[in-house]
């Protein structure tokens, strides 16, 4: 299986490499594979995730992520990338000023796709979120859950190569948590997408088979 | 509401830059209009010993643009009368070449000095009379009216362009937001501004329609029926249509800044 990432000797730093947060990490994550990043807080799962696409250029080392190395990327490429990546958040990041469905399809606007087609597919994902009658709502009006299932609708809306995930349940009541991790695992179990996942804990109900690094003193080791 | 009042916020600064403009253009061609008479009504007075060609004179100063012979006979007719024959073939003999002298350009008076000294370095010109003092009471008048509109102008622009950086703010914390998470999700600039660029570019249609419906009111019903005799006389000067292709160039160059800036100030930037 291809690496859909690797790093090597990565060092990620703020302040123009003063501050120092992941230092001279060694790992790589497969196509299909699901990951899970835990730590503790403060200890770069954020960072780390960040740097994923982009957002955070690597300070020292390379990145390569669907084999475009982050550490010189022009602009154009890095947009590119983007766009094969869906990314969830834990405070959703959904654009208030658009309906549900509209938020849904935001990578197919991106992608240029027809407005029957965003329409078409924003039915689609919404039904697999299991947010139908929600599709003319404002995020605003749903609860956290419900703005999580419509932000991980979006990121699954282009059938992305890779989705990054940052505390995609830090803000949810265990029901809705266990809804999130289903829609995860379903992502990389039937559509064979990679999924990288920051958390704080590991959820005890997961049925697939996963990979788990752990950050610790700026190390990203892998626990076996 | 909300909608009306966002809007009004960046087309009334607009406005005032427009209008500052439009005031510029029409205060450039009144005063080239008024440039052009105070020129055409004003000439200098050359006496020389030999007679000189217009070539001449404008190899001495660029400035001149016609000279004018005064015709010996004429002047002869006008103080020889009462005179013997033989005395007015000698005061024609003895009698100068006068030349009236006009401008190529209006010049301000250190020009005109420089204009008189070089006449005056010229061995065949015996006296330049310039009549300096009613030229350089009327260009110290017009220089001030000059001034002070332009000093208008800049600080109604000034004041105006705060207003836009302020609405520059409200569009930053409006639409911020949406144009970040756009950019993770690997949109390009233009789609990112699009929204903001419709509502600019609408604004500045709106506001450049306002500044030339304004003009041509002045120019068709004002003006014209002002009974002033300025106003009625120059009234073509008030507004010309390219004035327009101006205003909306100007209008769109402003917009087009004001979007970039707040769609660069509202980039996703590294912690």
């Amino acid at each position: 299986m291809a690496n859909v990432i690797k790093a090597t000797d990565l060092t990620l730093a703020y302040n123009r490499g003063k501050n120092e947060i992941i230092k001279n990490a060694n790992f790589s994550v497969k196509k299909g594979e699901f990951v899970f990043i835990t730590g503790p807080s403060g200890s770069g799962k954020s960072t780390l995730l960040k740097s994923f696409y982009g957002h955070l250029k690597p300070a020292g080392g390379s990145l390569m992520v669907g084999g475009l190395d982050l550490t010189e990327v022009s602009t154009s490429k890095l947009q590119e990338l983007r766009t094969h990546i869906g990314i969830v958040f834990q405070d959703y990041k959904l654009i208030n000023e658009w309906t549900v469905a509209k938020n849904v399809v935001l990578p197919l606007m991106i992608a240029g796709y027809s407005l029957d087609v965003q329409h078409t597919q924003a039915q689609r994902l919404l039904r697999h979120v299991k947010l139908t009658e929600y599709a003319n709502k404002h995020p605003f009006e749903l609860s956290g859950g419900e703005q999580q299932r419509v932000g991980i609708a979006r990121a699954l809306a282009k059938n992305p190569m890779l989705i990054l995930a940052d505390e995609p349940t830090g803000n949810l009541d265990e029901y809705s948590s266990n809804v999130i991790w289903d829609l995860m695992e379903n992502a990389c179990g039937q559509l064979e997408t990679t999924v990288v996942v920051v958390t704080h804990r590991i959820p005890t109900i997961f049925s697939l088979p996963y990979r788990h690094f752990i950050i610790e003193n700026k190390g990203v080791y892998e626990v076996h | 509401m909300k909608f009306i009042k966002d809007h009004i916020m960046f087309i009334l600064p607009l406005v005032a830059i427009l209008l500052g403009i439009e005031f510029f253009l029409v205060f450039d061609r009144m005063t080239a209009s008024y440039e052009q008479r105070l020129r055409e009504g004003y000439s200098m007075l050359v006496v020389s010993n030999e007679p000189i060609s217009l070539q001449e004179l404008q190899s001495i100063n660029k400035n001149i643009g016609q000279s004018i012979k005064i015709e010996r006979d004429e002047i002869l007719k006008e103080i020889s009368l009462g005179q013997k024959q033989e005395d007015i073939k000698e005061i024609l003999n003895v009698l100068p070449n006068f030349y009236t002298i006009k401008l190529a350009k209006y010049l301000d008076t250190s020009s005109l000095d420089e204009l008189q000294k070089d006449l005056m370095a010229n061995k065949k010109i015996k006296r330049v009379e310039t009549f300096g003092n009613s030229y350089s009471s009327n260009y110290k008048l017009f220089s001030f009216i000059k001034f002070i509109l332009k000093v208008f102008i800049v600080f109604m622009s000034v004041v105006s362009l705060f207003l836009v950086i302020k609405q520059m703010e409200v569009w930053g914390y409006v639409h911020k937001e949406r144009m970040q998470v756009m950019e993770i999700f690997g949109a390009p600039i233009m789609l990112r501004s699009g929204v903001l660029f419709k509502v600019a570019i609408a604004d500045a249609l709106i506001a450049t329609s306002i500044i030339v419906s304004l003009f041509l009111y002045f120019r068709y019903q004002i003006a014209e029926i002002s009974g002033v005799d300025v106003l009625m006389n120059n009234s073509q000067l008030l507004f010309q249509p390219n004035d327009a292709v101006t205003l909306l160039l100007c209008a769109i160059i402003i917009v087009v800044i004001s979007v970039y800036m707040v769609v660069f100030s509202s980039r996703e930037k590294e912690a």
